[in-house]
């Protein structure tokens, strides 16, 4: 039972990671751009969804209820970080997308250190907590298995976002053109796929996945600081390659499965060495498997 | 352009002097800032050996900063061993690092390489935290480093460190103004700008890849070194992923593979927090933007290298430009021994058929994923002649180019060079024992001069290394003359003589396809893999090449093989043409029977019904 306990946890922890890894890849297929600011996007997130709840003269969940509260604090964040997307795509990327590649890095490194401090200006440089009052606390049991009513809510949800961006991307006419720009974004302008559109709606959902993302790391953990950016996005973007960039379901196969690894690994191996397991793991599969498990092998026509 | 020299060494004479007043006229606060700005400025210049002038993308390179501080702080806690001497120590040990960390994932590309190296530099700062047999001392890390001294000298306070610091810079500064004009720093460039075409043109990618890590990273660990000294506390919170995009925003701000733009770029780095300090919670806010607003203004960096203004002034090498006429020897010594070892050592299970056949393929087959591009193929080549392949679009004619050049393994089947079976050799190998082509969407270095691009196909017969190329010892510098002279032949010999220092990417269409061919005849092949040579040109310039080519193959002994779609260029100067449809040979014979070949009109116009 402690086997299932510790996949549960290791699942919700993936379902954070595989929330901000579909971002990396959907950008990353229509742009070639590791966005370094996606990380940041998803703490973002975490801190206007804690702002909206602990909103007014009480917290929101005494206006809504504890679960109109949270609704609202989600769909809040998923516009705003959303927003923040589309805007951060104008200012800092399609300026400096002609230039090549390199300083695409360089001006995401911008934008991320940007964000970072922005937040620290606006909400301060210390750590800041979800309410306890915000979020349901009781766990479920079922037989021996213990589960709590959050974890519970975001496995749900993550799995409704995951399957609903699967069906838009894999079966829609918006989908395939998606994938067509991920694949050939020269060749799709000229088949008439409107290349702009798409990038817009790429920087919309992308960066509004992490901020829900964001949000539900704040109930779950309910500690969030401004600098929880760099960390989560190092390990989506871990999950994003683990799977294969650019791929929609293998963000999602990757970011479960880091998360699972993660969680089994601290548990029984070593709690401290366990981020290092991690980027072993994502180097090993870059060496021998460089496009990700399922992940497409392209090459270079010479 | 000696009054442009005499200028810009009054102006290096004054930035030197007032580098040498500055600390008189600052406090301990800003002298130590100027020390914080050498550091960054070293780490800088060691990233830019790698991301500059290789073109790898690091971003894990505080790892190797984060293993000289590491070293030397260890070695000198535990085991008292003064600082200086641990300069060098940190420097093998952090290349040494390298080397090892490197090896297995440098043949991964562009983002690929940056994840790894991302990774990297966590798993280092991780296991640092993580403290591994006690060394590293945990998160809080090593405390009670000591200070260096040059004999009595004990280097303490701000200004004696600034001084150190800057000192050292000045000797890797010019350590790496040598290295960049020499043939390694032309060979990192090589394979920054297009890595097959430096493979295939003789250099050992692979190789020169680790070496650019090594270096930078054994100049990253000195930086560690000092920087340990100075601080006399190591810790693992130093060496962070934002350090290492920090170092990443010093090359890219200065320009890539430049070395004042890195040096500027440490600068900015370091400076700029300083003077926002008044508005604390914000300078980081507004770095991020201005690292935006650089890349949006000036994504080629603030100083990038300006690289046909200087041209290729090397020490007392001026210019050999119509210089040259008569005294060239093309063929030098050490290669003729090579050629004999290299014959000496021929199989006897070759098969025969070879006779004065320089180039033979026996029953070679290429597939991709399910498609059979070569099938069978099975070619002869003869000496001093020149042997056409053509066929429809699709045929597998330039995958043929490949396989036989090195660029793919064939499935099976076998190639054979001079009677030495070159399959599944690398590009470089078959380059080296006298294989050169060109390539169908011409494969040249566009951001560097004509005339280092030609000069490429001289690497592999160069020996000068790292040393002896900081040092310019006297055989280095009549390499590089000699080198100089007959990249200067081939410039005049194909017309390009005016565009010496240009920029390859400049060129015309037409030009770019001669100074490919230069590069090619540089390397003084045996030979000569042409494919599509006369495609984009006009009917003057076809006419003008057909010419070139057949005066080649009687001054040069070169053997030509090439990939024509043009018929008058097949027919007016082949001796030997082979038709391919499918991956397969349907004919050959010479330009006459082909003509009227029935089955060659097949495959052309289709089967009359």
């Amino acid at each position: 039972m402690i086997i299932l306990e510790q996949l549960l946890n290791g699942l919700t922890i993936g379902s954070f990671y595989a929330l901000i890894a579909l971002g990396y890849s959907m950008v990353y297929g229509v742009m070639k751009l590791i966005n370094f600011a996606h990380g940041d996007l998803f703490a973002l997130g975490s801190y206007l969804g804690y702002s909206l709840l602990i909103w007014g003269a009480g917290a929101a969940s005494q206006r809504f209820g504890l679960w109109g509260g949270m609704i609202a604090a989600l769909l809040f964040s998923f516009f705003a970080v959303g927003c923040a997307g589309v805007l951060m795509e104008r200012v800092a990327y399609r300026p400096v997308q002609k230039s090549g590649r390199l300083p695409l890095v360089v001006s995401a490194l911008g934008a991320s250190i940007f964000l970072q401090n922005s937040i620290m200006a606006i909400w301060g440089p210390r750590y800041q907590a979800y309410p306890a009052s915000v979020v349901p606390t009781h766990a479920i049991h079922l037989g021996w298995l213990h589960v709590t009513i959050m974890q519970l809510f975001i496995l749900i949800l993550s799995f409704i976002l995951m399957l609903t961006l699967y069906y838009i991307v894999q079966k829609t006419t918006f989908g395939a053109a998606i994938r067509a720009t991920a694949l050939d974004r020269e060749m799709a302008t000229i088949l008439g796929v409107d290349v702009r559109k798409i990038t817009l709606f790429i920087f919309f959902l992308g960066p509004a996945l992490g901020g829900v993302a964001g949000v539900m790391n704040g109930m779950y953990y309910r500690q969030i600081s401004f600098v929880m950016g760099w960390n989560y996005g190092l390990k989506a973007f871990t999950a994003t390659i683990l799977g294969g960039i650019g791929n929609i379901p293998a963000a999602m196969l990757g970011g479960l499965l880091l998360g699972t690894v993660e969680m089994f690994g601290a548990a029984y191996i070593s709690s401290a060495w366990k981020d290092v397991f991690t980027f072993l793991i994502l180097i090993i599969i870059l060496i021998f498997r460089p496009t990700g498990l399922i992940g497409e092998k392209v090459a270079e026509k010479v | 352009m000696g009054k442009g020299r005499g200028t810009s060494k009054f102006s290096l004479l004054a930035v030197i002097l007032l580098f040498c007043l500055y600390p008189l006229f600052s406090n301990f606060y800003w002298t130590d800032v100027a020390f914080f700005f050498g550091v960054y400025a070293l780490l800088g210049l060691s990233l830019n050996i790698v991301l500059g002038e290789t073109g790898l993308f690091d971003l894990g390179h505080a790892a190797f900063y984060a293993i000289g501080a590491y070293i030397t702080a260890i070695l000198n806690t535990l085991y008292g061993i003064p600082i200086i001497w641990l300069i060098p120590l940190s420097a093998i040990g952090a290349g040494l690092f390298a080397y090892v960390v490197t090896s297995p994932i440098i043949h991964l590309r562009g983002d690929y390489l940056c994840v790894v190296t991302i990774g990297i530099g966590e798993i280092v700062r991780l296991a640092l935290i993580n403290n591994p047999f006690g060394l590293t001392g945990g998160p809080n890390g090593i405390t009670g480093v000591g200070r260096p001294s040059l004999g009595p000298f004990l280097i303490d306070s701000p200004t004696r460190f600034y001084f150190y610091v800057w000192g050292i810079l000045v000797i890797v500064i010019i350590c790496l103004i040598r290295l960049q004009r020499s043939r390694i720093g032309r060979a990192w460039n090589y394979l920054r700008e297009d890595d097959i075409a430096a493979e295939t043109s003789g250099i050992d990618v692979r190789h020169f890849k680790l070496l650019a890590f090594v270096v930078g990273a054994a100049l990253a660990g000195v930086a560690g070194n000092i920087y340990a000294s100075k601080l006399m506390i190591v810790s693992p919170d130093t060496f962070t992923f934002m350090e290492s995009s920090m170092l990443f925003c010093i090359v890219m701000l200065g320009g890539l593979g430049s070395i004042p733009g890195s040096i500027l770029g440490a600068g900015i780095i370091t400076v700029f927090p300083e003077i926002f300090r008044i508005v604390a919670n914000y300078r980081m806010l507004f770095f991020g933007g201005a690292l935006v607003l650089t890349m949006i203004f000036r994504p080629g960096g603030i100083w990038p290298r300006k690289r046909e203004a200087v041209g290729l002034r090397i020490g007392d090498i001026d210019d050999v430009k119509g210089k040259v006429k008569g005294k060239l020897q093309l063929i030098d010594q050490n290669r003729n021994i090579k050629k004999k070892k290299a014959r000496g050592k021929n199989d006897p299970s070759v098969p025969n058929i070879i006779g004065n056949h320089i180039l033979t393929t026996d029953k070679l087959t290429m597939t991709f994923g399910g498609l059979v591009a070569v099938n069978e193929f099975d070619l002869a080549v003869s000496q001093e002649k020149i042997t056409s392949i053509i066929g429809p679009n699709g045929a597998g004619k330039t995958t043929v180019f490949n396989v036989v050049t090195g660029i793919y393994k064939p499935v099976s089947g076998r190639v054979y060079f001079e009677g030495n079976d070159i399959t599944g050799l690398k590009p470089h190998k078959i380059a080296e024992l006298g294989l050169a082509r060109t390539f169908q969407n011409i494969r040249l270095f566009p951001n560097l001069t004509c005339i280092e691009n030609v000069m490429a196909g001289l690497h592999h017969r160069m020996n000068s290394y790292v040393l002896s190329s900081i040092v310019r010892t006297e055989s280095q510098r009549a390499e590089e003359k000699w080198a100089l002279e007959i990249a200067t032949h081939w410039l005049e010999k194909t017309g390009l003589g005016d565009v010496h220092d240009e920029l390859a990417k400049n060129l015309p269409y037409g030009k770019q396809k001669l100074l490919e061919l230069a590069r090619a005849l540089s390397s003084s092949p045996r030979l000569l893999i042409l494919d599509e040579p006369s495609s984009g040109l006009n009917d003057k310039e076809t006419e003008e090449l057909m010419v070139f080519l057949e005066s080649l193959l009687e001054e040069q002994n070169l053997t030509i093989l090439l990939i024509e779609h043009d018929m008058n260029v097949v027919m007016g100067i082949s001796h030997w043409v082979v038709v391919m449809d499918m991956g397969m040979k349907i004919a050959e014979g010479t330009p006459k029977e082909i003509y009227n070949h029935p089955k060659v009109i097949e495959a052309y116009l289709g089967r009359e019904e």
